[in-house]
């Protein structure tokens, strides 16, 4: 039969691609979104900010929300920098970033280990960093979709509900916080989720590191903040020098008496050592033959 | 014809282990054999020149260029590894269909080209069924699918008639031996002797990571000359033949086979040996009903050199 149909040549040209990493971005988007439960999951990390459009609205309707305010003042529905800071750092965002990585990004790198699809990839005229591009895209746009997407709308809705400019004018570089505060975190989470999945072949194994890894960090900041009472405890937990970072980048008061930046030497570290480990372990699959 | 892939001292541990030790290759155009036992470096000779893996020493280039780090001769280049190497989860058709966009394929191309490549090794039936679903057959004709879709004018294939039928395995065996007659490079590595010889005359012997011999295999079998040929001849004079033989010099025995119409000769000049035969059978001295070199085959050479004859 092959000799009947034959092997047709290609005629076309190669083309070098400006992106060449961005087949490999979609090709892993599309088997993020096969993934079981994933699509629920992804659907359900926008609630926060649903909640928050909802919030911006009583804001600006807070005359007929008086009821609920008892003579007080309404804090959690004030469209200010700390409301921005209450989003992105929120403990239940983080959480849901955590679980997308669980599902979409646990087995970036540790699926091509155990299917040997590395040699797949460098058989093709793609280099090491434009595989990591590739795989680091994916998780950016699950990260930047929940946290720079949803911001920028709040600016939107607050700014069309209010019909004027105030929030800007009183925070000029709010939207500088908010792309810096997000590309941060995005670069956080690409580390850690590519770092944690060249840990194993098993992508569950790796589902249930990155998981583990997060709230690890922050059970044993807890535990041991509850024996030793010092404030510097509190670099151990993920958690808490991403809000420690938020803190700085939106002018709101830290959670704890202790420099921003120490929390953010902490991650740095973390990103600089994570991204070392990625580089020397993404190489061939080396089998003696 | 100027050689396209050359390797310079090459030579990769892991480790302690060797993996290839000191090879110097120079491999033109045409289909190459890459044979060798199970360990022999085979594999890790292929990832060398495909640039999959550095080398601990030496170098390889393609067409006069460095391979490391030169993602560009991808465009040429076709790999079929030996282990699978799949995205399980994804359809032969998409499998093949993101392999060529990897390859800068627009989506159009690629999705015309992939199905081009699904009947030419006819998968197009099983197309859009899971990987996972697939037999190690048509895992194998997938592999190799992705290796030539893209008309890669240099193909590197790992072991890959693994697991395909005799006919599956007659097939690519064609479709291998078109792309050589069309003056591409091609490196076929495999441990099964047949398989290579029904290829290509043209080898690479190699064991224990380094390079046994290198050339067609008859040059190969004659450099060996401390291995007698052996010639099988079958003839109603096989007594008076082998009184007629055994007075020369370079036959080193003769003796008689499962009857007594066979006789074997070793000699360890072939030439002369066939030149006096033919003087015999021209003087009406014998006459032969048939002529075999059972040793002249890969097997033989294989064995020779390393070790086992």
């Amino acid at each position: 039969m092959i000799r009947e149909h034959g092997y047709s040549h290609w005629n076309g040209q190669f083309i070098e691609r400006r992106w060449p990493w961005w087949p490999i971005t979609r090709l892993n988007l599309k088997l993020a979104f096969r993934r079981k439960y994933f699509r629920p999951v992804f659907a359900l990390s926008f609630l926060p900010a649903f909640f928050f459009i909802v919030a911006i609205y009583i804001s600006e309707r807070i005359e007929d929300f008086k009821f609920m305010t008892r003579g007080g003042r309404l804090v959690l529905f004030e469209v200010n920098p700390n409301f921005f800071k209450s989003y992105l750092a929120s403990d239940f965002l983080l959480f849901m970033l955590i679980l997308i990585m669980v599902f979409a990004g646990a087995g970036l790198i540790a699926d091509d280990f155990r299917f040997n699809a590395l040699p797949l990839y460098f058989s093709r005229p793609l280099k090491k960093k434009d595989y990591l591009v590739g795989k680091a895209a994916v998780v950016a746009f699950f990260v930047l979709t929940l946290t720079i997407f949803p911001a920028i709308i709040f600016i939107l809705i607050k700014m069309l509900f209010a019909g004027n400019f105030s929030l800007l004018r009183s925070y000029p570089w709010l939207p500088l916080s908010i792309i810096g505060y997000s590309l941060f975190l995005t670069l956080f989470f690409c580390l850690y989720t590519l770092f944690l999945s060249c840990l194993s072949r098993n992508s569950r194994y790796v589902s249930v590191i990155v998981f583990a890894v997060y709230f690890f960090s922050d059970f044993l900041y807890a535990f041991l903040y509850n024996w030793f009472r010092r404030p510097f405890l509190s670099l151990l937990s993920i958690k808490f020098n991403l809000q420690q970072v938020a803190s700085f980048a939106f002018r709101v008061k830290p959670v704890q008496p202790i420099p921003w930046f120490w929390s953010l030497l902490t991650l740095g570290l973390f990103c600089f050592l994570a991204g070392y480990f990625i580089i020397r372990k993404i190489k061939a699959v080396e089998v003696i033959r | 014809m100027k050689p396209l892939i050359v390797t310079k001292n090459l030579s990769r541990w892991y480790g302690n282990v060797l993996g290839l030790s000191d090879v110097n290759l120079e491999i033109g155009p045409g289909i190459t054999g890459l044979l060798g036992p199970n360990g022999a470096g085979k594999s890790t000779l292929l990832k060398l020149i495909t640039g999959q893996i550095r080398p601990s020493l030496g170098l390889v280039t393609i067409d006069g260029r460095p391979v490391r780090g030169r993602a560009d001769l991808f465009y040429r280049l076709g790999y079929c590894p030996e282990q699978d190497a799949f995205f399980e989860g994804f359809t032969g058709r998409e499998f093949l269909y993101w392999m060529l966009r990897l390859h800068h394929f627009s989506e159009k191309e690629a999705a015309e080209k992939a199905k081009e490549m699904l009947i030419l090794v006819e998968l197009e039936a099983d197309a859009d069924r899971p990987i996972r679903s697939y037999s190690r057959g048509m895992r194998q004709r997938l592999k190799l699918a992705q290796a030539l879709a893209h008309d890669p004018e240099i193909l590197i294939l790992d072991e890959p008639l693994n697991g395909l039928d005799p006919l599956g395995k007659r097939k690519m065996i064609r479709l291998i031996r078109d792309f050589g007659r069309e003056g591409r490079l091609v490196i076929v590595s495999s441990h099964i002797l047949p398989e290579i010889e029904a290829l290509t005359k043209q080898i690479i012997l190699i064991h224990q990571g380094k390079v046994f011999a290198q050339g067609e295999i008859h040059e190969i079998r004659d450099l060996i000359e401390r291995h007698p040929h052996v010639v099988s001849i079958k003839t109603v004079d096989s007594r008076r033949l082998a009184a007629f033989l055994i007075q020369k010099s370079y036959v080193v025995k003769a003796y008689f086979g499962e009857n007594d119409e066979d006789l074997l000769v070793e000699t360890r000049d072939r030439d002369k040996f066939f030149e006096f035969l033919l003087q015999l059978v021209a003087k009406g001295e014998i006459s032969i009903e048939e002529i075999t070199s059972p040793d002249d085959n890969l097997q033989a050479v294989f064995d020779y050199l390393i070790g086992k004859a």
